[in-house]
């Protein structure tokens, strides 16, 4: 069975067709990736999946370890072992990182039926888990992504992904914003939790990221269907002769 | 026949003045408050008076025996009292050295009024009301050159249904001097009519932290006046949360350059209750700044009124004044009204001002759900986090563990209340 199954999935915004019959299957162990052009769907589909309001399918199906997302809303999905690395972290000012970081995992703790984590066990293993991704005690103690630098609001996207251990991550253009030292510690975080009981699908537009997290599957997404599915050699396809040969070919 | 209970509380007024010998800076004031201000009046539009001017009311006599056991401790080292609005000596701390406190003679309490009727404030019915009716004008003076280290507390309690308590103060900070003062106010009375005159003289410094905490019946029309001269500095900040009907208004004149303003406030209103911040700035020299930052949450049927006038005058040059107020209403039927008002005659200037009245932001709300917090726990986490964050700013941090505790008390009992 699939970690996560998308079938046929439609969607439409302001009556406008997103996507079109996206099909997907993620099984354990395996980081797919999600390429295409702006405009194509690929932060509608990562919404989609993360269950924000507005972004309900019309048609179509998605599964999380065999159970249906769609009767779920975001915080249950959430709860439920999956996770989205934003694309544009929000900025939540007077919401201290530290007690951001417990209530996320107490949530997730408290549906898995664990103990919730006291504070000092807490901020131990928060701290533990900080420093693998170069990200510092005082990162923690400011406001969730207030006057954090592209680099650091990734950074805490990755450290909140390695604190909750999902079963999929969703990571929606991980890279941008990103310079080549941030991008290598972004990628080695995401790549140091790679196992076999877990699955990544990471969207982005270039090549660039799939050097440092390298995908099993590559697949090209245009006006909202999958036009074609490959292994990482596609990505440098793509990187060559751009989307439009990919889509007129389709 | 309204209009008669109206004249009806005016006639108690001009009868309890009859009761003093030759007062003349009562009867001054008791000859211009003819009724309470009406719907016409621009500053009242939004803040009605139409319920308490059919309330049967009388000014207090104040019981000079009656204590109060107040539940909550103190936080302040030094303690001022006020029951029934007059101070109460027996119930308040020594004045260390360098502070003093006093009751203002006749001819003072003539100069007070004059004051206060160069002011803006001088049609505020508690301008008029209070200094017809107060029991004493007190004084606090902290004298030149003195730093005061330990925190006041003033304590505003006591007074009786269908009546109004009138307490009277004047706080003045000499040269280079600095305090910092907290205000409570816990009246049980249906009327509480506190007038305050503030100067901060050249190179003083004044920390405020007011608390509007009244009985749930009480209607507070609180009124102050502050004058800031050169190189001082005011750091306000008022919680509004109690009572039916709040209102704290403050006009802050900055004639002193250099000086430096900040005026912050939060409301959190719930059920029927009615929360009203009126300020209005006056800069009238230049290099002066102001700040101001007000937040409201709004729940049940309340309804949170802003109002913020800021004038620069033609000579008030290099003037920075930056006012932003922000609503959130957690409840259908509440409702929020800011009036964000600038009048710039100077041409150099920096001003900005924006007002913003919405429910919590969808993207924060998603964030946090997409990280498994669920909606309700979402939004507590956001509202409070809207508050503790302009309180981080805004007192001292010895005193934010209080001021925030206070603010997640009114908070906890209206959110309860709303299943949105």
């Amino acid at each position: 069975m699939s970690l996560l199954e998308i079938k046929n999935a439609h969607l439409k915004l302001d009556n406008k067709n997103i996507l079109n019959g996206v099909s997907l299957s993620v099984n354990k162990g395996e980081v797919h990736a999600i390429m295409g052009p702006n405009g194509s769907g690929k932060s509608t589909l990562s919404y989609m999946l993360a269950g924000r309001d507005g972004y309900e399918l019309e048609d179509g199906e998605i599964l999380l370890d065999g159970k249906s997302l769609s009767e779920m809303e975001a915080d249950e999905r959430a709860r439920s072992g999956l996770f989205l690395a934003f694309q544009y972290p929000v900025e939540l000012p007077g919401v201290g990182g530290m007690s951001f970081l417990r209530e996320a995992v107490n949530s997730r703790r408290k549906f898995l039926g664990e103990k919730e984590l006291d504070h000092l066990a807490f901020v131990k293993e928060a701290r533990k888990e900080a420093s693998k991704m170069f990200v510092k005690d005082e990162m923690l103690k400011r406001a969730v992504n207030v006057g954090f630098s592209g680099g650091e609001k990734k950074r805490f996207e990755i450290l909140q992904m390695s604190m909750l251990k999902p079963k999929v991550s969703i990571l929606d253009e991980t890279d941008s914003g990103l310079d080549v030292d941030a991008l290598k510690i972004v990628s080695d975080g995401v790549n140091s939790q790679r196992n076999k009981e877990n699955a990544i699908v990471v969207i982005t537009h270039y090549q660039r990221l799939l050097d440092y997290i390298v995908p099993d599957f590559v697949h090209i997404l245009s006006d909202g269907v999958i036009i074609k599915s490959g292994g990482p050699e596609l990505a440098l396809e793509v990187e060559k002769n751009g989307y439009s040969g990919l889509i007129n070919a389709a | 026949m309204q209009h008669s209970l109206k004249d009806d509380y005016a006639n108690c007024v001009k009868n309890y003045t009859n009761q003093f010998k030759d007062n003349s800076f009562r009867k001054l004031a008791c000859n211009d408050f003819k009724s309470w201000p009406g719907p016409r009046e621009e500053t009242w539009r939004l803040s009605r008076l139409g319920t308490l001017s059919r309330k049967k009311i009388k000014p207090i006599t104040p019981n000079l025996q009656k204590t109060i056991n107040g539940k909550s401790k103190h936080i302040g080292s030094k303690i001022i009292k006020f029951v029934d609005g007059a101070y109460r000596g027996d119930l308040s701390s020594e004045m260390p050295l360098g502070v003093n406190l006093s009751s203002l003679n006749d001819s003072e309490s003539l100069e007070y009024l004059q004051k206060l009727k160069k002011s803006n404030l001088n049609h505020h019915p508690s301008t008029n009301v209070s200094l017809s009716c107060t029991p004493s004008i007190m004084k606090l003076t902290v004298k030149k050159n003195i730093k005061v280290k330990d925190f006041f507390e003033i304590i505003y309690e006591g007074g009786e249904e269908s009546q109004s308590v009138h307490p009277v103060l004047y706080v003045e900070l000499e040269e280079n001097s600095s305090l910092y003062l907290i205000e409570r106010f816990n009246h049980f009375s249906t009327l509480a009519m506190p007038l305050q005159l503030t100067e901060i003289r050249n190179k003083a410094s004044l920390n405020s932290i007011k608390i509007f905490n009244d009985n749930k019946e009480t209607y507070n029309l609180s009124a102050h006046c502050v004058h800031l001269s050169e190189e001082s500095n005011l750091n306000s900040f008022s919680l509004i949360k109690g009572g039916m009907f709040t209102r704290s208004e403050t006009h802050a004149y900055l004639n002193g350059c250099g000086s430096k303003l900040s005026l912050n406030g939060i409301y959190i209103s719930g059920n029927n209750q009615h929360h009203d911040l009126t300020t209005a700035i006056y800069h009238d020299v230049p290099d002066c700044i102001s700040k101001q930052i007000v937040r409201g949450v709004l729940g049940g049927k309340s309804t949170g009124v802003f109002q913020g006038k800021v004038r620069v005058a033609q000579d008030a040059q290099r003037t920075d004044g930056q006012q932003m107020s922000r609503a959130i209403l957690i409840s259908e039927n509440a409702n929020a009204n800011a009036k964000p008002e600038l009048e710039i005659y100077a041409d150099d200037v920096i001003c900005a001002h924006g007002a913003t009245v919405g429910e919590l932001d969808d993207d924060q709300l998603f964030y946090l759900n997409s990280r498994g917090v669920p909606m309700d726990k979402a939004r507590e986490i956001l509202i409070k986090a809207f508050l503790e964050d302009m309180i981080n700013q805004s007192v001292d941090n010895s005193l934010h563990d209080f001021v925030f505790k206070e603010a997640e008390l009114a908070l906890s009992s209206i959110i309860i209340k709303e299943t949105l």
